[in-house]
């Protein structure tokens, strides 16, 4: 029997009435949320497909942002690797070496400093040429100086701390490698370019087909559509369940496609940390809430927008 | 109830599908609108419902004039229009009944009064009994039949129907025909376009017939061909 009406033999006319009250048709928001789970039923196969659809186009957005997050820490990584070392003046006191310090420490551009004595300093080239023939026994006597080493907190800023640290009193000499920073620079800005430029892609990308599979879903109920055009049905009422149909759809497929990044992401950093231990990922913890918002966001908005955009067509005829 | 003072359509195409039409159709009459393919049938009823509007002249229903008629006011003329169309138009996964209901849910009948009234329609088309079947298990005059129950549930004060016997095989194709005619015999206003010389020469209502647009003919009680 149909869930919405039945009739009972003519006799029984009172019954008959009463029986042919449906129980869905009732008033207001219920009926806009009855009609669109009750176009989700009986449309059953083209909801599936399309979920599955935009499922597998909001995970490759979700993706294009993880990939994206993840090309911009690479780059944060070896822009932190930037250092500049000024070389103290010869047998500067300790005391002085600790104004310098601090002096260094108190600049806003300043991540970490260090000061590196001599002995440390000879200590670090050994360990770097331990191939090599010991360097105590080539030179008579240590000709390293003291330095101080230091990390800014945007590497972009490492030219005008090299300037502000050459004018302080006891430094002799800075380095900082100029034109190699330029060149990390212009790369890792490429590199954070591009992530953007695919991210901006893929979510792009998955506009286009999930507004095209909703329109689909729409086409195909065209007729539905037209009658209600046709028998005086408002705009508002013929959009009101398809709209809810497009925000479930839409959330549905956010919450399969956010499952399926964070169960990939969370093997990907498993593996990534055991196999590539010098380029680690974004912690799953940091980028993940990030992602399913993104996901979950874009769901919704275009389920909702794919269905408005998709009637509009429908509804001007 | 039903005016048109010189009305024109022309489509952007360029097909000119009526030009110069005046008519005036009184509350329950029953009018067939006859004519070749091409001469304007469908574009007369279009006018009359605001899917299309005309390019000339005025079309006047029930008072208002349809073609100045702000779009957010389209529905709910369309309330008071019954329309019966040639391929049905049934939703063919809904139940009879469901297709009739259909019409009154989504134009915002009190849902207390929906039951009754599909079953009014239905027992007027004569299908209470298969209030329960799908579509594709009824005859095509059946179809039709579900067709006009729906068109009536909504109880308009005109009911357009574009070619009703199309696709139905003569005897249903009568059935459909002495239904809207005893719809009719209770007030209704009946629009009906037709190819089918039978049904309008044995019934001999007013006929308007059209040409290239205009208006040829318009008998009281016509045949389908002038008798010449």
């Amino acid at each position: 029997m149909s869930p919405g009406v039945s009739t009972r033999p003519r006799a029984d006319r009172a019954t008959e009435t009463r029986v042919l009250l449906p129980r869905r048709w009732t008033s207001g928001t219920r009926v806009v949320l009855a009609d669109a789970l009750g176009g989700l039923r009986r449309n059953a196969l083209m909801v599936a497909a399309a979920t599955t659809t935009i499922t597998i186009a909001l995970a490759v957005a979700g993706a294009g942002f993880l990939v994206s997050a993840n090309l911009g820490h690479v780059a944060a990584i070896l822009e932190g690797q930037v250092e500049i070392v000024g070389f103290l003046r010869g047998n500067l006191p300790a005391v002085q070496q600790q104004r310098v310090l601090a002096a260094v420490q108190g600049l806003p551009a300043v991540r970490s400093a260090e000061i590196v004595t001599r002995d440390e300093a000879l200590r670090r080239l050994q360990r770097t040429f331990q191939a090599m023939a010991s360097v105590n026994e080539l030179l008579p006597s240590n000709p390293l100086p003291d330095s101080i080493e230091v990390r800014v907190t945007d590497a972009r800023r490492v030219r005008e701390v090299a300037e502000v640290l050459q004018r302080i009193e006891g430094v002799d000499e800075v380095v900082y490698g100029a034109p190699i920073v330029a060149r990390l620079m212009a790369l890792t800005r490429a590199v954070r370019i591009a992530g953007m430029v695919l991210a901006g892609l893929l979510a792009a990308a998955a506009l286009l087909i999930i507004v095209n599979t909703i329109r689909l879903t729409i086409a195909a109920r065209r007729q539905e559509i037209e009658i209600m055009t046709l028998v005086g049905a408002t705009p508002g009422f013929v959009r009101g369940p398809f709209v809810v149909e497009g925000a479930l759809q839409g959330a549905a497929a956010a919450v399969l496609a956010g499952g399926a990044l964070c169960a990939g992401y969370l093997v990907l950093a498993g593996h990534a940390s055991s196999a590539l231990p010098f380029l680690p990922l974004v912690a799953p913890g940091a980028v993940l809430p990030q992602a399913l918002a993104l996901v979950w966001a874009l769901g919704i908005a275009v389920g909702v927008g794919g269905s408005a955009i998709g009637l509009r067509r429908h509804l001007l005829s | 109830m039903i005016h048109f003072h010189g009305v024109g359509k022309a489509y952007p195409t360029g097909i000119v599908a009526l030009q110069g039409v005046t008519v005036r159709i009184d509350p329950g009459e029953f009018v067939f609108l006859v004519g070749p393919t091409g001469s304007g049938k469908s574009t007369f009823l279009k006018l009359i419902q605001r899917i299309e509007r005309p390019t000339a002249g005025r079309v006047v229903v029930d008072g208002v004039d349809v073609g100045a008629l702000p779009a957010a006011q389209i529905p709910f003329l369309r309330r008071r229009l019954g329309a019966v169309f040639q391929d049905f138009k049934l939703l063919p996964d809904r139940t009879v009944a469901d297709n009739v209901a259909f019409a009154l849910r989504v134009t915002g009948v009190d849902p207390l009064e929906i039951g009754p009234r599909v079953l009014w329609a239905l027992e007027t088309v004569g299908l209470a009994d298969r209030a329960d079947d799908l579509p594709v298990r009824l005859s095509g005059g059946e179809q039709q039949r579900v067709g006009i129950a729906r068109a009536i549930a909504t109880r308009p004060r005109v009911v357009l129907a574009d070619e009703p016997t199309g696709n139905l095989d003569p005897e249903a194709a009568w059935e459909i025909m002495h239904l809207l005619s005893a719809i009719n015999l209770r007030g209704t206003t009946m629009v009906v376009t037709t190819h089918n010389p039978m049904l309008v020469d044995i019934l001999r209502r007013r006929v308007i017939e059209l040409h290239a647009g205009r208006v040829v003919r318009d008998e009281s009680r016509g045949l389908y061909q002038t008798a010449r």
